[in-house]
């Protein structure tokens, strides 16, 4: 009951985030230098047909109609039109490369999640052997590597050097990514570094917290088997912590989608906004921030749940005898 | 057959640190006969839990043992890790201190109880589930078919440890080591798990290993104790024997530092033992107790070792000192004259106090107190987790402010919180906190810590001044100039308490609220702390509230003793008055829970059921109906008990028909 | 002292680390005078030449600047940034976690919506986009927008770690003295509270650097000439297969300076957080 009433709590924070993130997007493209009338028509329009285009998009209304349309269009499913493609459709554009970034983001997902936790929970279970040295000089190298920097390396070995994979992640024209599913390697595989620094590392102490309890030398002393006692008793307690920094590290993974895509020139989110912000594409800016914002509260909420779920303590709240 | 479960035989235990390696446990021998069940007792840092975690073999890496820890026939510390586990759990099982981390909290408690007849005797699960309920219902728990659903953290801490101990009797061990398993629980509850072990020991004919700092605890379950000090066994014996006949100085003392009843300031002098328990090195022999012990000669280092002294008693200190017992005892009788201050104006007056916390879920903390404290007095406030007793004082001092109600301090309205008091305000009531430890700013040093309140409310601005007082205020508390400089991280325990006390002191205030300064103390602290605080109080006329969960502890330093339940008042009068009857029926069963130490004692036995109302509940009645041994009907549930008035100083309040005492009607329902 | 040496001894690695630190700061302040090439000049003689050609030790790009001379010139930027962004955002990390968890109740429940929204947004887009739309950007307007985007987890660590001393006695024993918010925050529980702080500081100077030369890699950062190690890596990745070195070089400097940040960071935990 009262689990079902901590998700509707996140829900409604969730709606309220999401309203006023809109509202700073959208004043914050609002600041933005330049006028929007004259990036359309170009530097050698006349004030007259500027003008007339300022009062045919309303764009001489005040801020906060403006707001109400631009939100309200949101609400419908309207992301309205590119600038810099000469007004298609927001939607045309940005749902393909929404799939390809979330291709891109589950394949390096499915590689550091298990990679990290396992290598985590090893290092915790052997702190101060070998191994652990060895797993967690590597979760302190990549912890603050960027995206970029692993990625050259890793292309200038697979790709330079070995010709495994290509160089570049583009799509050839007239072909879906899932006939292309090699280009996805390097990209994933340069976030997964850095993601695998942060996670490992908070594995490794919360592994290392969890045997040092309580709980875990009195399910030793009742004589089970150390390998029983880790899998059964210790797991479930230590991966807990972890879920919730995946959550919050999914921001991180979300940046790091950007760097990897503007560097392999993979056709995702990413580099869609780059382009709109060199391109100065004020609706293309808003539409493609605001859908992160929801990808990633989205993502921060399904741990929050999972955490819940998973945690005796939060689940049967307040249900104490 | 041998008849012996456990013999230990020459043991030490090392620890390798930083520069060296210290010896935890040193030439250890012990033998447990079947069915039989030994106390150990020490203070903390005697080695008491590293003797249980070795013959457990659940040591730190660092760890080096070497001698032999037979149980039966094997040799526990040649075994494999993998033969181990047949032991531990099964043969051999441990119940510890802290029920709510010993248990896994991802896991409900009928998992964590089956899988020990799953592992050790290949049950079923089926099987296991059915001896695990089994377990649970000899344990006299209700529903044991809804407990093994439930998780840990929805029960309470007593049914915590009574799930703990079922789940040491699944597979009828030969050996329960339990470490301190009562520590972390009120004592109306203790006395129940005391006795449950007790009749759990003969029904499954096991031998018991008690460990505990406590004196009164191991009385109440074991047959023979076993005295332990830095890591060396110096007396063993039966229990009343040991009592009657400490042979080794060490037991001696300790046992002389332990308020019990009978004993109060004003007739007795508690013992304190000079210096510390020194961590010892491999290389030093001879008597660990030497450097402490007041009867120390030349020989105390090269003879040295366990002897008899009388049948099953054995001691390591060659010289009997047993005829002197009676003297050492006798030196500390004192004659105090007690404080008879003007009982006209009372120096803090409490009236009709309330506090309730929270919003959504109110708990109610103390409901409808009236008390006063008359100058240069000690009032005692006792009751166990949850009576709203810390509440009391902390709200007297300003960081609570009442819910209803007013505070007077010298007439003066003190109902706010610490913001709206004056500085003379806040000088004239002190505090003292429970935890020295964190009481003290760790990163400050000894003179910036007493040195900031003489600034604050003194107003002294001269730093010489202030620290001539400083170091005239350490020399009253027992410490020397040195420790100006030292940070309060670097104190032992009773250093740190020493400190708080010159802080509260150095101001000279007219009332000093004590909140358990002892408790987190080892007895032969807490009886240096006690002793001085008795001489401060002699001296200055300060009046105390003393607040504590020990009886004893209130018994010795308190004038008046206040007995609270459930943020409520069930007794009030002066020590006499309420350590004698007539009791209210919770001062009786508090009285016949406490441990004692002098095992001869036999108390009426009063076990409470049940547990503690939840304090967010509203309570029309007695809050003690329900657990209460002497409830008279539905009267007790439905109606708030009357006052009963004994003397002027003396009452109480209960339904039950007291003669020669006037009844008062109960003033308005609480809430 | 003696525990710093004792550790230091156990930990080679921040040997190394510290070694490397040193390296690169001493590279900023004297670097420029004893290079042979400026980071401006175009060598067209030698473009894309490979390390050792004419006195070019890390080779050239393709407009046949020296990679050395720029890598050297470029981390004057990127520590100065990274290092005035790790404390900017620590200190207002300190001043928004404690206030919100000393006086806890509405504050800390507004401070934490707060924080809540502004995590809404990944650090990394959050200053992407704001640098892009305001185009041009300096030392400071860099500094101010990474330190901000920080602020969420330096305040976090700051709230926590007030919280876990507020609930100690000397605190209230300091209330009940009558002494002020302030000299409670900062006298009391800040002397006890530092070692975290400290270690998420230097933690978070590694995180500047990425989260720098990441901006500079997207086109954000610093602007030309100034060189910067991010830009340098994506200007010359299309020659990558011709001539590696012009990007796998500053690719390295970044990656030298963050592991060799990381490596201090986890030592200064180890000594003021006798972790285990």
């Amino acid at each position: 009951m009262n689990f079902t009433f901590m998700i509707i709590k996140r829900l409604g924070s969730l709606v309220v985030t999401l309203v006023v993130m809109s509202v700073v997007i959208f004043l914050l493209v609002e600041i933005m230098p330049g006028d929007v009338a004259e990036m359309i028509l170009g530097q050698s329009a006349t004030p007259e047909s500027l003008e007339a285009l300022r009062e045919e998009r309303g764009l001489n209304d005040p801020v906060f109609t403006r707001y109400l349309r631009w939100a309200g269009g949101l609400l419908q499913g309207d992301l309205g039109e590119s600038i810099y493609m000469r007004g298609v459709p927001i939607n045309t554009l940005l749902w393909r490369r929404v799939g390809h970034s979330m291709l891109l983001a589950l394949t390096a997902f499915i590689i550091f999640v298990p990679l990290s936790i396992f290598l985590g929970i090893v290092a915790g279970v052997k702190a101060k052997k070998t191994a652990d040295s060895i797993i967690s000089f590597l979760g302190l190298a990549t912890m603050a590597l960027p995206e970029f920097v692993s990625g050259v390396f890793l292309i200038s070995i697979f790709a330079v050097q070995l010709r495994i994979f290509p160089i570049i992640s583009v799509i050839p024209i007239g072909e879906s990514v899932f006939s292309n599913l090699d280009i996805l390697i390097l990209p994933a595989l340069s976030i997964t570094f850095v993601m695998f620094g942060y996670v490992s590392r908070m594995q490794r102490s919360s592994m290392i917290q969890v045997m040092n309890s309580d709980y875990i030398r009195a399910a030793m002393l009742k004589g089970m088997p150390r390998r029983y006692v880790i899998l059964r008793h210790a797991l479930k307690n230590a991966m807990l912590p972890t879920i919730t920094i995946i959550g919050m590290n999914m921001g991180w993974l979300f940046g790091g989608l950007i760097v990897v895509e503007t560097l392999f020139a993979y056709p995702g989110m990413g580099s869609l906004l780059m382009t709109a912000i060199r391109t100065r594409d004020v609706p293309l800016i808003e539409a493609c921030v605001l859908l992160i914002t929801v990808v990633f509260a989205v993502s921060t909420l399904i741990t929050d749940v999972m955490y819940g779920f998973l945690n005796p303590r939060i689940r049967f709240q307040g249900d104490v005898q | 057959m041998n008849s012996s479960i456990l013999t230990i035989e020459n043991l030490n235990v090392y620890f390798d640190v930083f520069g060296g390696s210290v010896s935890a446990v040193r030439g250890l021998n012990l033998t447990l006969d079947h069915n039989e069940s030994i106390g150990i007792i020490g203070e903390s840092g005697c080695g008491k839990s590293t003797l249980s975690y070795t013959i457990m073999r659940y040591l730190a890496p660092n760890s080096r043992v070497t001698g032999k820890v037979m149980f039966r026939e094997d040799n526990l510390l040649e075994k494999t890790e993998q033969e181990i586990l047949a032991f531990r759990g099964n043969r051999i099982a441990m119940v510890y201190q802290n029920p709510y981390s010993s248990l896994n909290p991802a896991l409900t408690i009928g998992f964590q109880l089956d899988e020990v007849t799953r592992f050790h005797q290949k049950a079923s699960k089926e099987k296991a589930r059915e001896k695990s309920i089994q377990a649970l219902t000899s344990l006299n728990m209700g529903d044991p078919e809804g407990l093994v659903k439930r998780y840990p953290h929805q029960i309470s801490g007593g049914m915590q440890q009574r799930v703990c101990i079922a789940m040491a009797l699944l597979c009828q061990p030969d050996l329960m080591i339990l470490d301190e398993p009562t520590t972390a629980l009120d004592v109306t509850t203790e006395a129940v798990i005391l006795d449950l072990i007790r009749d759990l020991k003969d029904k499954y004919a096991m031998s018991l290993m008690y460990i505990s700092h406590d004196i009164g605890v191991i009385n109440k379950v074991a047959d023979r104790i076993v005295v332990m000090y830095s890591g060396e066994i110096v007396e063993s014996g039966p229990n009343e024997e040991l009592f009657a006949h400490p042979h080794h100085p060490y037991t001696r003392a300790l046992i002389n530092c332990i308020p019990r009843e009978g004993l109060v300031k004003e007739n007795f002098r508690l013992n304190t033992i000079p210096g510390y328990v020194k961590q010892r090195g491999t290389d030093e022999g001879g008597c660990p107790f030497a450097e402490r012990c007041s009867m120390k000669v030349a020989g105390c280092i090269e003879r040295y070792g366990m002897r008899e002294v009388g049948e099953k008693h054995a001691a390591a200190c060659d010289r009997a000192y047993a005829a002197d017992v009676a003297d050492s005892f006798a030196k500390l009788k004192v004659s105090r004259s007690k404080q008879h201050a003007d009982h006209t104006k009372p120096i803090l007056e409490v009236q009709d106090l309330y506090k309730h916390f929270g919003k959504k879920r109110k708990i109610y903390a103390v409901n409808g107190v009236s008390v006063g404290v008359e100058r240069g007095t000690v009032l005692g406030i006792v009751g166990e987790s949850g009576c709203g007793k810390t509440t009391m004082g902390q709200t007297a001092v300003g960081l609570y402010t009442p819910s209803k109600g007013r505070i007077l301090f010298n007439d003066t309205d003190i109902s706010v919180s610490w913001k709206k008091r004056s500085p003379e305000m806040l000088k004239q009531i002190q505090f003292i906190f429970q935890n020295p430890g964190r009481s003290l700013n760790p990163s400050h040093t000894v003179e910036q810590i007493i040195s900031r309140p003489l600034k604050k409310l003194m107003g002294i601005s001269s730093r010489e001044e202030r620290k001539t007082r400083i170091i005239k205020m350490l020399e009253q508390v027992g410490l020397s100039e040195e420790y100006l400089s030292k940070k309060s991280s670097h104190l032992s325990g009773g250093e740190q308490q020493r400190v708080a006390i010159a802080r509260a002191f150095c101001l000279s205030p007219g009332l000093i609220i004590c909140d358990e300064p002892t408790s987190a103390l080892d007895v032969s602290v807490q009886s240096s702390v006690l002793n001085l605080l008795g001489d401060l109080q002699a001296e200055t006329l300060a009046a105390y509230v003393f607040i504590s969960h020990d009886l004893h502890v209130i018994n010795y330093i308190s004038d008046y003793i206040m007995v609270m339940y459930l943020g409520r008042v069930c007794e009030y009068g002066t020590r006499e008055e309420v350590m004698q009857p007539p009791f209210h029926p919770y001062t009786e069963a508090l009285l016949s829970s406490v441990p004692e130490i002098d095992p001869s004692q036999k108390k009426r036995k009063i076990r409470l059921g049940g547990q503690l109302p939840d304090p967010a509940k509203k309570i029309r009645g007695c809050p003690f109906a329900g657990r209460c041994h002497m409830q008279i009907g539905t009267i007790c549930e439905t109606q708030p008990p009357p006052l009963v008035k004994f003397s002027d100083t003396h009452s109480l309040s209960c339904h039950l028909d007291f003669p020669d005492a006037v009844r008062e009607p109960a003033g308005e329902a609480t809430g | 002292m003696k525990y710093i040496l004792y550790q230091l001894k156990k930990n080679p690695l921040a040997i190394i680390g510290i070694a490397i630190i040193v390296f690169w700061v001493l590279a900023a302040f004297i670097g420029p005078s004893v290079l042979t090439y400026t980071h401006t000049e175009m060598d067209s003689l030698n473009q894309m030449v490979s390390p050792g050609v004419s006195g070019h030790v890390l080779g050239t790009d393709a407009l046949g600047r020296d990679i050395l001379s720029r890598i050297i010139v470029g981390s004057r930027s990127i520590l100065t940034v990274a290092l005035l962004t790790s404390m900017v955002s620590t200190l207002l990390g300190i001043v928004l976690g404690f206030s919100a968890a000393y006086f806890g109740g509405k504050i800390d429940q507004t401070f934490l919506r707060m924080m809540d929204i502004m995590m809404a947004i990944p650090p990394l887009v959050l200053s992407m986009v704001v640098l892009g739309i305001l185009g041009g950007s300096s030392i400071m307007s860099l500094t101010l927008i990474v330190s901000i985007a920080f602020i969420p987890a330096t305040a976090r660590v700051s709230r926590g770690s007030l919280l876990t001393c507020k609930n100690n006695e000397y605190v209230d024993a300091a209330r009940i003295r009558g002494e002020s918010h302030i000299y409670i925050m900062f006298v009391e529980i800040l002397p006890n509270t530092i070692g975290p702080i400290i270690v998420e500081a230097t933690a978070r100077f590694a995180y500047s650097i990425m989260m720098v030369a990441s901006l500079g890699f997207l086109g954000v950062g610093l602007q030309p000439p100034t060189p910067d190690w991010g830009m340098m890596v994506i200007e010359n990745k299309q020659i990558i297969t011709d001539a590696p070195w012009a990007v796998l070089y500053p690719a390295a400097a970044i990656a030298s300076l963050v592991i060799a940040i990381s490596l201090f960071s986890d030592f200064v935990s180890k000594v003021l957080i006798h972790e285990q």
